[in-house]
């Protein structure tokens, strides 16, 4: 592999993780969207370009999928629904840890990332060795964004940094799975944002908040 | 030929959900999905039949794979959506006339009904994993979209929890399906590595410490969506706020799909591995359940949320079965998936019925039902008694089964401890379902049945629940016996 290739692999590799970590150390909601949508453009590019070294066809399209929903419908749906709720929902005020832990414990997430995809009994290859910590420090920070934070809108964006790590984790390690599965993969993320989009609008009707604090009603006691 | 069976059988409920659409009207709705549903329960009879003569159906390619595991969990997809949706004519009328629902309403139910059936239907007939997983990712969305259907708080925060609960524990067992996909594909597979009997086919090359950490993604991934423990808490919410045509589904075939998963992959596992790490983990997995579901039936209130914990215990005593292993273990785990799908949508219908007429899912409001709803007291009484495992109804020869199997693999720790955890189910679960059924009914409760279709589906499933309990026909056991081997990793070249 020519060395400009593992350069732009290295590269787009770290700005992916950065735009990971602006979905954490911000508050604001918007912030969180442009966030993913850099990270979404990365990811088509990304896409693109293990397309290109593995010269499989599939992968470019899977890249275009990728522009089209995640770095266009998904942030235009998401941008119209706070547009119509009440503003003081759209930031985060309260996070459970503050945002400076939060932004150290990610850094020992990225951390652990690097040391499980180690551990893993992977055949080393150059797209597995760059791609694969950042694809699961995607996850881990999705994960930790998603339980961190009171706002539902915030869990939305967890839910979808951990499925741009799936994403990239899987087109590392498999080079892509068929299309007709991507193409199912990508249906299940869209409709899912549009039913969230539905009950975030319920919630702030019912609540008059989109705090998941509100939803407690239901437990045994 | 069987192309022809399949696309069909996929049509069936495409085509009602786009004609509920077109239509648009409340009556034409459910006489739409009460044909879509029957024709679906008759198709799948009729590929049921060709399942026990041919061992295996194969369409498409290898798209679609049938084999007697995926028909034991066909048949009570198609059986309870067929009384479902018979039970949701009186049922969500009800509602309607209440004024709960509006027409628009009506029809996004009577779609989503359809949807549903049509992402359940798939589960065990695709070969694919990625497309199975896709599939029940879907059922998912589209369950979420019948829980939310009422405006209620209660209910939004249901669905939501749901949505996200079951949406990040499926994005688990997708890491784990593409574990073994690059399992297949480094095993130099030919086909398509993610078609499931390929998979088996290759498990032997599989590196043994992937397949382990695959597993345990698969595990914790389709474990979240069948409502293993620690993973079910979203469970109880979602099952009870649903409206009942929908928690009976939920409940009853629902969870048997994501087990569904777990089984096929265990039988990768145990291609690879043997069979007594996945055993192991499923062993701790269904104590843990059957525990919970024990405590929080104990300390229920809500009759709906007691029925959704008895499926977190239900789904254990599953588990548990396949845990232990072996012919019999694996033999009572099935026919114990075959029973609960049918014993737990007759009490959600009979507790259906009871709160329409009480106007309360609160156990300690109920009182005397027997009095004044004799059909539906007597169904919800035998109902339960199935439940807790008492003979001569069916659960009772499942669990019976299992727990022998258990003893037979030497596991006495496991069978102790959970016959402990039966005996307190069984007494809590009776001592509500008692205090309910009996006593003296409050005056100004109306004494009649809800409809002659809210007692029509209840007698179809308790007379099943009766009769398995002395004799299951001879197909049937030929069917619950293949998917045993296959189970247990026999029967597949």
């Amino acid at each position: 592999m020519e060395p400009l290739q593992l350069d732009i692999m290295e590269i787009s590799g770290a700005i992916l993780l950065i735009a990971t970590f602006g979905v954490i150390a911000r508050r604001g909601f918007m912030d969180w969207l442009n966030a993913y949508r850099l990270q979404s453009i990365v990811l088509a590019g990304v896409t693109a370009v293990i397309g290109y070294v593995t010269g499989i066809w599939e992968i470019y399209v899977a890249a275009v999928l990728t522009l089209l929903i995640k770095s266009i419908a998904i942030p235009k749906v998401l941008t119209y629904v706070t547009r119509q709720l009440e503003m003081e929902s759209k930031t985060e005020t309260n996070p459970y840890l503050s945002l400076r832990a939060s932004i150290i414990v990610s850094a020992l997430l990225v951390a652990l990332a690097y040391f499980f995809s180690q551990q893993l009994p992977f055949k080393s290859d150059p797209v597995v060795d760059i791609y694969l910590p950042v694809s699961m420090a995607q996850f881990f920070l999705g994960l930790l964004a998603l339980v961190n934070r009171r706002t539902a809108l915030s869990q939305v964006v967890g839910l979808l940094v951990i499925e741009n790590g799936l994403f990239l984790f899987t087109l590392a390690l498999t080079h892509g799975v068929s299309l007709i599965i991507e193409v199912g993969i990508f249906a299940d993320i869209l409709v899912g944002i549009v039913i969230s989009s539905i009950l975030l609008f319920r919630m702030s009707r019912t609540f008059d908040s989109l705090d998941v604090g509100n939803l407690e009603n239901l437990r045994d006691d | 030929m069987p192309d022809i069976a399949i696309l069909l059988l996929l049509l069936t409920p495409l085509v009602g959900g786009v004609l509920v659409t077109i239509l648009g009207k409340k009556n034409y709705a459910e006489i739409i999905t009460i044909s879509s549903a029957s024709l679906v329960l008759i198709q799948v009879i009729f590929i049921l039949s060709k399942v026990i003569h041919d061992k295996t159906i194969t369409a498409f390619g290898n798209m679609f794979y049938i084999d007697s595991l995926g028909a034991v969990i066909l048949l009570p997809i198609s059986i309870v959506g067929f009384v479902a949706v018979l039970y949701s004519k009186n049922y969500m009328g009800h509602q309607y006339d209440m004024g709960m629902v509006d027409d628009k309403h009506i029809v996004r139910y009577y779609q989503g009904i359809n949807a549903f059936l049509l992402s359940m239907i798939v589960v065990p007939i695709t070969n694919n994993l990625g497309i199975m997983w896709v599939t029940v990712e879907a059922t998912t969305l589209v369950s979420v979209l019948l829980i939310m259907l009422y405006f209620k708080e209660n209910a939004i925060e249901a669905a939501w929890k749901y949505l996200i609960i079951a949406t990040v524990g499926l994005s688990f067992a997708l890491v784990g399906t593409v574990f073994f996909y690059y399992a297949n594909i480094n095993s130099g597979t030919s086909e398509d590595a993610m078609d499931w009997t390929g998979m088996v086919h290759n498990s032997k090359l599989f590196n043994p410490a992937l397949v382990m950490i695959a597993f345990v993604f698969i595990l914790v991934g389709y474990g979240t969506k069948a409502g293993l423990a620690p993973m079910h808490t979203w469970l109880p919410d979602a099952h009870s706020e649903a409206p009942t045509p929908v928690s009976a589904l939920l409940s009853g075939v629902l969870l048997n799909c994501a087990l569904y998963g777990i089984i096929r992959f265990r039988i990768v596992t145990i291609g690879a591995i043997g069979t007594a790490f996945s055993n192991e983990l499923l062993i701790i997995l269904a104590v843990v359940s059957i525990g919970i579901g024990a405590a929080s039936i104990y300390f229920q209130k809500d009759m709906k949320r007691m029925l959704a914990y008895s499926s977190v215990e239900h789904m254990g005593l599953v588990s548990l079965g396949i845990g232990f292993g072996g012919l019999v273990g694996v033999y009572g785990a099935i026919l114990q998936i075959i029973n609960h799908a049918i014993a737990k949508p007759l009490m959600f219908f009979a507790s259906g019925n009871v709160s329409q007429k009480y106007e309360t899912k609160v156990m300690s409001k109920v009182k005397g039902v027997i009095k004044v709803m004799p059909m539906t007291g007597t169904l919800f009484l035998i109902g339960g008694f199935a439940l807790v495992g008492m003979p001569p109804f069916n659960i009772f020869l499942s669990e019976f089964l299992v727990l022998s199997s258990g003893f037979q693999s030497g596991q006495f720790l496991a069978v102790s401890v959970v016959i402990v955890f039966l005996v307190v189910t069984f007494a809590a679960f009776l001592r509500h379902l008692i205090k309910m059924i009996f006593g003296t009914p409050a005056a100004e409760v109306k004494k009649d049945e809800m409809g002659k279709l809210a007692v029509i589906p209840l007698a179809i499933l308790g007379s099943l629940v009766i009769v398995l309990g002395f004799y299951i026909p001879s197909q049937l056991q030929e069917l619950i016996h293949n998917a045993s081997v296959i189970i247990n990793g026999g029967g597949f070249a």
